[in-house]
């Protein structure tokens, strides 16, 4: 559905040329959703603005349901984008419009008819929850319903895919959670294949079902949410992911611990969730695990859960708690104080 | 000079007359100047850096040109463009003769505001119109310029009330109006009276112009 293939963007600034995406791939399949996660100023907002051309890229292809962009008229540009909804962190609507000629004019001006742009905008507007609101302007509404006008707006186009362009970083936690069980339900109920970028890791867990870490322009790290979760291996990754669960310890604790036995940390995935397996090893290698730290993230097609304990063994010990942890499907990673991030 | 007839009635007639020569002198060359200076004002913004049209030379060369033109007092460009007022109208004396130097005065001003009005239009509205394949003159027509039309609104009214001022010189050229009224009359027939009565119209004309164009632009804003 959406294919980016070595897709590079570099800008000429004033003190040489800057490469904002560089040799970036991406694949979206259809009724997916994928995110780019990455710090300001790593290259999301060029990306993303690449899959609809916004941004011309450099070199590379934008292949979107099979049509090479890069290669387009400008008439087929023009085409293919109206079918790639595009919603934005500021919401961009005409402040002189009301919710409903938000939604209307759009639809007029790419040339529906009076009763189709009637019906469409009555049926966006209640998808989004907004039938309220159709007399009011922009000004009058929170940020959420700003963003919900945007998303209608979109939606109204019946678009095949949806870009997010950190669409819920200028909204408060509680505002960004409505949106985004907006974006899911659009997603599985309108079947529309969606590729979001932010920095909030929050939103990779929710409704991502795959992700990129982008860093510097170049993607250092790409795999299913769980995946990444699960076993991260950039620090940037690791960085995003303490974020939203604590993972670190402090570099003197670990060391401190490690004099009498090992700091371990278990990752549980899925059914491994579900087993008393802590108890387990204490009762079977008469241990007593000391734990440390534990959380459990909730991700969309899953749940991780981390726990960092500290066993006080031998190494033989160790090395058969780890063996048998290992046999019931948790990942284990051994805390030195050099391997913790 | 006839002391039993009243004020009003041996003025009246001549500063009607005066009155409606302004108005014409000011709506006539305010459609024209509006006609010039919008797709001017259009023209700058549009072949800006990073805009759709954009055209470093057009820009720089229209941008020059508005700039000359501007830097030119008013009574200077009156007599600077005689022969291109000849050329255009065929006289240089009269409302006729008044109208070029008026829009030659008043077109580029009109571009340098809408300027000022269109820059304001955030440009990630525009971006998103683009994202959703609307075609390009829609988006100026539709979102720049609707999005602007309240500050639009109050340039042109700034714009009118500056040609108010500039119709006054108009006498120099034989057009009349109350600015020739006011300083012929009063200032060189110290006739006082007349003098603070074509000011007071004045005065109450460009309120009345400006208070409309308030209101008109507050309307519009919506927000």
């Amino acid at each position: 559905m959406i294919q980016l293939q070595s897709v590079v963007k570099q800008f000429e600034a004033k003190n040489g040329t800057v490469t904002a995406v560089d040799q970036v791939d991406i694949q979206v399949k259809k009724g997916e959703i994928h995110g780019v996660i990455g710090y300001s100023g790593a290259g999301k907002s060029t990306l993303i603005r690449c899959v609809n051309l916004l941004e011309r890229p450099t070199s590379g292809k934008v292949i979107i349901n099979g049509v090479d962009l890069t290669k387009a008229s400008p008439e087929q540009l023009r085409q293919s984008r109206q079918k790639i909804g595009m919603i934005f962190q500021h919401f961009n609507l005409l402040k002189t419009a009301t919710v409903y000629d938000n939604i209307a004019i759009p639809l007029k001006l790419l040339g529906y008819s009076k009763q189709e742009v009637e019906e469409k905008v009555k049926k966006y507007a209640e998808i989004v929850g907004l039938t309220e609101k159709l007399a009011s302007y922009p000004n009058q509404l929170s940020g959420g319903q700003k963003q919900r006008v945007a998303i209608a707006r979109s939606l109204s186009q019946e678009p095949e895919i949806l870009l997010s362009d950190e669409a819920t970083s200028a909204l408060d936690p509680e505002t960004t959670d409505s949106i985004l069980d907006l974006l899911l339900e659009i997603n599985e109920k309108l079947g529309i294949t969606i590729l979001l970028i932010t920095h909030e890791m929050n939103v990779i867990q929710k409704i991502c079902d795959y992700v990129y870490v982008l860093e510097k322009g170049k993607l250092v790290e790409h795999n299913t949410a769980i995946e990444l979760f699960t076993k991260p291996q950039h620090p940037t990754t690791r960085k995003f992911l303490n974020t939203i669960s604590q993972r670190s310890l402090p570099d003197s604790l670990i060391e401190q611990l490690n004099l009498t036995g090992a700091v371990i940390r278990l990752t549980f995935v899925g059914e491994s969730t579900g087993k008393p397996l802590i108890a387990d090893v204490a009762s079977r290698f008469h241990v007593q695990p000391n734990i440390l730290a534990a959380n459990i993230v909730e991700l969309k097609n899953g749940i991780v859960g981390n726990i960092v304990v500290h066993i006080n063994g031998t190494a033989a010990d160790i090395a058969d708690i780890t063996r048998y942890l290992t046999d019931n499907g948790v990942q284990i990673d051994v805390l030195g104080g050099t391997a913790n991030e | 000079m006839n002391k039993d007839k009243g004020f009003l009635e041996q003025w009246g007639p001549i500063i009607w007359e005066a009155l409606i020569e302004t108005f014409q002198m000011t709506s006539i060359s305010l459609i024209i100047s509006i006609a010039l200076g919008v797709p001017l004002g259009l023209m700058l913004v549009l072949t800006r850096s990073g805009q759709a049209f954009e055209n470093k030379w057009v820009y720089r060369i229209s941008n020059l040109i508005i700039n000359i033109i501007r830097s030119i007092p008013f009574i200077i460009l009156l007599f600077f463009i005689l022969p291109l007022t000849k050329f255009l109208v065929g006289t240089t004396i009269g409302v006729k003769g008044v109208i070029v130097p008026l829009v030659v005065y008043t077109a580029p001003y009109i571009a340098r505001l809408l300027e000022t009005a269109l820059l304001e239009v955030s440009p990630g509205v525009m971006e998103a119109y683009t994202a959703m394949g609307v075609k390009r003159r829609h988006i100026i027509w539709h979102v720049l310029l609707r999005e602007a039309r309240s500050s639009i609104v109050l340039g042109l009214t700034i714009a009118t009330v500056g040609l108010i001022g500039a119709t006054a010189m108009a006498g120099l050229v034989g057009a009349g109006g109350l600015g020739d009224l006011a300083y012929r009359y009063g200032h060189i027939r110290f006739q006082v009276d007349v003098m603070y009565a074509a000011v007071f119209i004045l005065i109450i004309l460009v309120q009345v112009v400006q208070s409309i164009g308030n209101r008109v632009a507050a309307k519009l804003k919506k927000d």
